[in-house]
């Protein structure tokens, strides 16, 4: 009966109801997209890190991968060293470097990776074979439909430019074996990869036996932190960095997002709670002569809360449920503005839904509906009967 | 610190000294960043080795100027420090020879630069000559996506706020409808009723703007205070201008206009008797 | 009248008001006795303490001093938990602007007090068809308070009164909000109730309403100046 007295002040005023709902669908849609933020980028990029299966990354010391053009000295050697360790199962040196292939009178610049194609982590191929043998390479979509060329072709790519000589320098013709979807790069960015001696010889003495970053795997168990610091006591030219390291140096660079989504998150649960907890106060300072009949006729205080409480909840439930919906959306949206930042990964979500974000926003929604329903629920429970009815009555 | 870092900073020309000694011919000077000084505890006139790679053979250099980051948005998420070389110093140091990364070229007015960078491009091989315009463009693209993000933020928290201030002019209207009623019944036109509520939204809708940008203000200024630091950049992050102002209470003000009249709307459709809930 | 136990016992009830002009003495010293199946009526002048006395007897206001006991239950200093549980089994109330939940259809705020005293929906539902039969309403059992008459509305709070067949029915003012014919079918329905049995406390202005009960109690300046049975 509680519940029907509820549900019925609720659709007494419908535009009422049905605004605050509405109020409460947008806060709880920004509350959502805000929890997203908060931990999406930190999940996105740490199933990034680990998609290829490599728990620690060496970059030259005192810079994080890819940061900077720096580069490790004796790749080889450190390569070896590293498989030497029980714990490792793999060690992926990779370089990366500004190609350039000849497409008619001008050129096309694009990303080159070298790699170690048996164990290589930065790509994925779509279709061909793996660049395995010198003068081989595989292209993303991007590189291929740039200069129009398909898996069979040959490229003349080139590392840089003699302006004296007006040459090409480390030119060499270079087949296409594979179609490739390079993990770590933005879309739309033009790539290619290729053995990781073939580029180290294009790009001349500079580059010779050096790496721009070694990705290391451990057995399974290992303790990737031990492994971690004893890479980076045992290998002075390099930083280690865990996948966990990574993340938190990203999310330090990023932290300005995490802090608006926690501002902004709790700017919408303070405005759902104010827009509940006005409507319902109000509501209860309308029907003050019911509520207190109520009483009069036997109705137990805790009944009166349970009702306000329950018509409080309801509107954010409610508004909470339609608010999760248009969150997804929303933060659809938002997603595709931030993904255009330049430099990051394609596969970086910054607004990425997990279940846990649902019931996180839910659960906070619920709390503070609740809460809303705390003052009116008690402003109901302790009105003076008798008074409030004469007052009633005056009126 | 790399090569690349160390070239760009050898060429970068916008530095920003801010204590400086007389240069010396030997050893080289160079400028360090204060951030660099202060993590690292250096001081100017102290002598560093500098060095292309951890534990490689280097240069001792005198530090003769501390150098503050610039305005720059781009740099401002990168950790990165500094150290500014004199060109000759840091090409055999890095073993990068006779070359560099690129050139600043400072010419004779706007037509002068669109000509010379003509001239360069049909000259040049292998490089391509950019105008300041394009670059900075090139490099606030984050900044672009950052605005629009906050943009899409913004139009969500309008709708919010028409949704929120809608449903407290409801509850106003709503709460007052006897009062209503009975000022209909002694002759009072609907028009009127409609006037006042409308002014009254108005009114809460201006203070609220008028409130919002005291607030706003002084978040302003926390943001500032907390990005500057967290960042270590004298770049201002938060920038409450007369235009915001004017933007935020224009719209505060159609808002509450808006609110207002369909609040109002609410109450002089019913029958007054109605509104006395019989 | 009957022979029967008391069911009210008031002595020297009181009931002051701390208002920002001063204390208000409303009730100064009630002593009543009400024997069950009794028709009491309270009149007397606006003001005189008579809403106040029955608000004290129904529980739903507590006294300053004196001592006040329904059915060998005191009243004056129980816990609010236990004056609501009062209220619920033993005390029925009529208002004289009827305060239905104007949510509920009649029926549903028949069941109301049912429903709190933890009655079982085929039962409740049963009983409050069965009330409002009695008061005369069996044909509109699904129609929401302001789809009836004020008559309507006052014989569906009557009916809720009695849903957990109090030992007291307490009216103020019934028939205040009614016209004159309407109020004529309320007082023959308060004689009928009386006559199944159930005792009466009415306040009211209304002179008709007054000549039905069996005794009318007078009050004046927050004391009882007159009782007398017929």
């Amino acid at each position: 009966m509680i519940l029907a007295l509820a549900r019925a002040s609720l659709v007494r005023q419908r535009a009422r109801t049905l605004l605050a709902v509405v109020g409460v669908a947008i806060s709880a849609a920004m509350l959502l997209d805000m929890v997203m933020l908060a931990s999406g980028m930190r999940v996105s990029f740490g199933s990034l890190l680990l998609a290829q299966g490599f728990q620690i990354r060496l970059a030259p010391k005192g810079t994080l991968p890819f940061d900077t053009d720096a580069t490790i000295p004796d790749a080889s050697g450190i390569v070896q060293r590293l498989r030497a360790r029980s714990d490792v199962i793999a060690v992926s040196p990779v370089l990366g470097a500004q190609l350039h292939v000849e497409h008619g009178t001008a050129s096309v610049s694009a990303a080159a990776l070298g790699t170690i194609a048996a164990v290589q982590g930065d790509y994925k191929l779509l279709e061909g074979e793996l660049p395995a043998q010198d003068e081989e390479i595989a292209a993303n979509d991007a590189l291929l439909a740039a200069v129009g060329a398909h898996i069979g072709d040959t490229l003349r790519v080139a590392a840089g430019f003699d302006p004296q000589l007006r040459a090409y320098t480390g030119q060499r013709a270079l087949r296409i074996v594979g179609r490739a979807h390079f993990i770590y790069l933005s879309a739309g960015e033009r790539a290619m990869a290729l053995p990781l001696a073939t580029l180290q010889s294009m790009e001349g003495s500079s580059r010779t036996d050096r790496a721009s970053l070694l990705m290391v795997r451990l057995r399974a168990g290992a303790d990737v932190e031990a492994a971690r610091a004893a890479i980076e006591r045992d290998v002075r030219t390099v930083s280690a960095i865990s996948t966990a390291t990574a993340i938190e140096q990203v999310e330090q660079r990023l932290s300005y997002f995490r802090q608006l989504a926690f501002i902004l998150g709790t700017v919408s649960l303070a405005v759902g709670f104010l827009l509940v907890t006005t409507l319902v106060t109000v509501s209860v300072n309308e029907r003050l002569g019911e509520i207190a009949v109520l009483r009069a006729i036997g109705v137990r205080r805790v009944r009166i809360v349970e009702q306000i409480l329950i018509e409080g909840s309801a509107i954010m439930l409610v508004g909470a449920f339609l608010g999760l919906g248009l969150g997804l959306v929303t933060a659809r949206y938002l997603n595709s503005i931030l993904a255009a930042f330049p430099g990051l990964p394609e596969a970086i979500d910054f607004f990425l839904f997990q279940p846990r974000d649902a019931w996180v926003a839910l659960g906070l929604l619920a709390g503070c509906g609740i809460l809303a329903g705390v003052y009116p629920a008690w402003r109901g429970a302790s009105l003076p009967i008798a008074a409030t009815l004469r007052e009633e009555a005056v009126a | 610190m790399t090569a690349a870092l160390l070239l760009i900073a050898a060429l970068s020309v916008a530095t920003q000294g801010i204590d400086s000694l007389p240069p010396r011919h030997s050893p080289r000077t160079v400028a360090i960043d204060e951030r660099l000084a202060q993590d690292a505890g250096f001081r100017i006139g102290d002598t560093l080795v500098l060095a292309a790679t951890p534990g490689g053979a280097g240069d001792t250099v005198i530090v003769s100027a501390l150098v503050r980051r610039s305005r720059d948005p781009s740099e401002v998420a990168k950790g990165a420090y500094r150290i500014r070389v004199h060109l000759d110093a840091l090409q055999p140091l890095v073993g990068y020879g006779d070359r560099v990364e690129r050139f600043a070229v400072a010419t004779r007015g706007a037509a002068g630069a669109d000509s010379a960078r003509r001239a360069i491009d049909e000259a040049a091989f292998g490089f391509r000559a950019y105008s300041s315009h394009e670059i900075a463009v090139e490099s606030s693209t984050t900044f672009l996506v950052v605005s629009r993000f906050h943009r899409a933020i913004g139009v969500i928290t309008i709708v919010a706020s028409a949704v929120f201030l809608l449903c407290i002019m409801l509850l106003k209207v709503d709460e007052r409808r006897r009062d209503v009623a009975a000022l209909r019944l002694m002759g009072i036109s609907a028009r009127t009723i409609v006037r006042s509520v409308v002014l009254e939204s108005a009114l809460i809708a201006t203070l609220g703007s008028v409130a919002g940008v005291g607030l706003g203000a002084l978040v302003s200024a926390f943001v500032n205070w907390h990005y500057q630091r967290v960042y270590r950049t004298p770049l201002t992050f938060s920038l409450v201008t007369g235009e915001i102002v004017a933007i935020a209470v224009v719209l505060s003000l159609g808002l509450g206009l808006g609110a207002g009249w369909l609040a109002a709307q609410r109450l002089v459709r019913r029958p007054p008797l109605s509104l006395f809930g019989r | 009248m009957t022979g029967d136990e008391i069911l009210v016992a008031a002595r020297d009830l009181r009931r002051d008001y701390a208002m920002s002009a001063g204390v208000v003495h409303a009730v100064r010293g009630v002593t009543l006795d009400v024997r069950a199946r009794e028709y009491v009526a309270i009149v007397g002048p606006s003001g005189c303490g008579k809403s106040t006395l029955l608000n004290l007897i129904g529980a739903i206001d507590a006294p300053s001093s004196g001592t006040l006991a329904i059915a060998g239950q005191r009243l004056d200093g129980l816990p609010d938990r236990d004056a609501t549980l009062f209220r619920l089994r033993r005390i029925g109330f009529v208002f004289q602007r009827f305060y239905l939940m104007p949510v509920l259809t009649a029926l549903e705020n028949v069941e109301l007090p049912m429903s709190e005293a933890g009655l079982g929906k085929t039962e409740r539902r049963t009983r409050a068809r069965e009330l409002l039969a009695y008061v005369g309403l069996g044909e509109r059992l699904h129609h929401r308070p302001t789809e009836l008459s004020g008559g309507e509305q006052q014989r569906v709070a009557i009916a809720r009164a009695l849903a957990n067949k109090p030992a007291l029915l307490l009216a103020d003012e019934p028939t205040g909000e009614l016209d004159a014919r309407t109020g004529e079918e309320m007082i023959a329905l308060f004689e009928r109730l009386n006559t199944d049995g159930t005792t009466i406390i009415v306040v009211t202005h209304d002179e008709d309403l007054a000549r039905a009960a069996h005794r009318v109690v007078h009050m004046r300046d927050g004391l009882i100046v007159d009782d007398r049975r017929r």
